[in-house]
């Protein structure tokens, strides 16, 4: 009898000690759930990416209408936003040369002076240009050029080169270049802008003074019509660029 | 007498020591099996009090159910079926009534003491 009740309660016992182990593993789990945690992060992110993506295609959503929504609004002032840029940049594609111009100006022809009889059996044809002696060099034609920009010319060219800002006007060998074109004499400065106002400039600045002393002569015309060519020389921006305002944006 | 709760004590420990977790997926059916195990202490108390206490029919009381509740748990989950929850009702009814059982018991037997 003792024994057998010594049985049972050793069975209890074990059965107790099986009991005891289950509740700590239980409390354990349900306290400290085993990879739970990391399960569900893993879930939660694809769930985020989800989400995420939502958001973003609302949001995208968002943008689009909104977009539709500006574009009713302002229709009009749109267009007329567009077309002040578009007249903008005409006028700046005209004032950078890179469009032909036209419009009332005077024609410059620098040629040989009319000499005496004399001297014209010795030197030959009138428009032949002079060799040797006093010829016309670039800092002429600069000055010349120079000239009529400052009375208020706004596009001149010389020999169907198209002056700009950039332009320049050298002497390389024995010819002048025009940007990397070689220009030969005689040489036809075409400028427009009031035509009274630059040949009176041109009489005040002492020009054909100057040219007689190289034993040429201007010829200047009016003209009502005139057509100045675009400036055909190819420049890429290389050296600068737009420096950008703080604060602005 | 106080070996059952020696043994639960040291149970207790070891389950501390061992550091076992049961995954998420899986700490139902060992909640099974512990409302199982309760189940049947409780029951095996109960009938020792009516002195109808059978140690073979606790042992087998014991683990059959721990281990049926929780394989029933489990099928339960591969068909689809809420098995366990008719586990959990079937042996919390039953937890309950032992413990009423075990509460009269004790309380006659105090007022018998008194009296």
């Amino acid at each position: 009898m003792l024994q057998k009740s010594r049985k049972i309660t050793f069975i209890l016992a074990i059965i107790s000690a099986i009991i005891g182990v289950m509740l700590t593993v239980q409390l354990r789990s349900s306290l400290h759930p085993a990879h739970k945690e990391s399960r569900s992060i893993a879930e939660l992110r694809t769930s985020l990416q989800k989400e995420l993506e939502k958001h973003k295609n609302l949001l995208a959503d968002i943008s689009k209408y909104n977009q539709l929504y500006y574009q009713y609004e302002t229709a009009l002032n749109e267009d007329e936003s567009l077309s002040v840029m578009k007249e903008e940049l005409a006028r700046n594609r005209k004032m950078a040369g890179m469009v032909s111009v036209e419009g009332e100006g005077i024609i410059l022809r620098v040629v040989d002076a009319q000499v005496n009889p004399a001297e014209a059996g010795l030197d030959g044809g009138m428009t032949e240009p002079v060799i040797g002696g006093y010829t016309i060099d670039d800092e002429d034609l600069r000055w010349l050029v120079n000239i009529l920009f400052a009375n208020g010319s706004q596009a001149v060219s010389i020999n169907g080169h198209r002056m700009v800002a950039t332009t320049p006007i050298r002497y390389v060998g024995n010819a002048i270049q025009i940007d990397t074109r070689t220009i030969q004499p005689p040489y036809e400065l075409k400028a427009l802008g009031e035509p009274d106002v630059l040949l009176s400039a041109l009489k005040l600045e002492g020009v054909e003074e100057n040219f007689r002393l190289a034993n040429k002569e201007i010829i200047a015309e009016k003209r009502d019509k005139l057509i100045i060519p675009a400036n055909r020389e190819q420049r890429p921006i290389q050296y600068m660029k737009p420096v950008k305002e703080k604060g602005e944006s | 007498m106080w070996l059952p709760l020696i043994g639960l004590i040291v149970g207790i420990a070891v389950g501390f020591m061992l550091d076992w977790r049961v995954p998420q997926e899986y700490s139902s059916y060992l909640s099974i099996a512990l409302l199982a195990g309760l189940d049947t202490i409780f029951g095996g108390i109960r009938s020792y009090l009516e002195r109808t206490f059978n140690v073979r029919v606790f042992m087998s009381g014991f683990f059959f159910n721990t281990l049926f509740a929780a394989g029933l748990a489990f099928i339960g989950g591969f068909l689809g079926i809420d098995l366990y929850l008719a586990a959990i009702v079937a042996f919390g009814v039953r937890l309950f009534n032992n413990l009423a059982v075990i509460r009269r018991i004790v309380l006659s037997r105090w007022i018998n003491q008194q009296e």
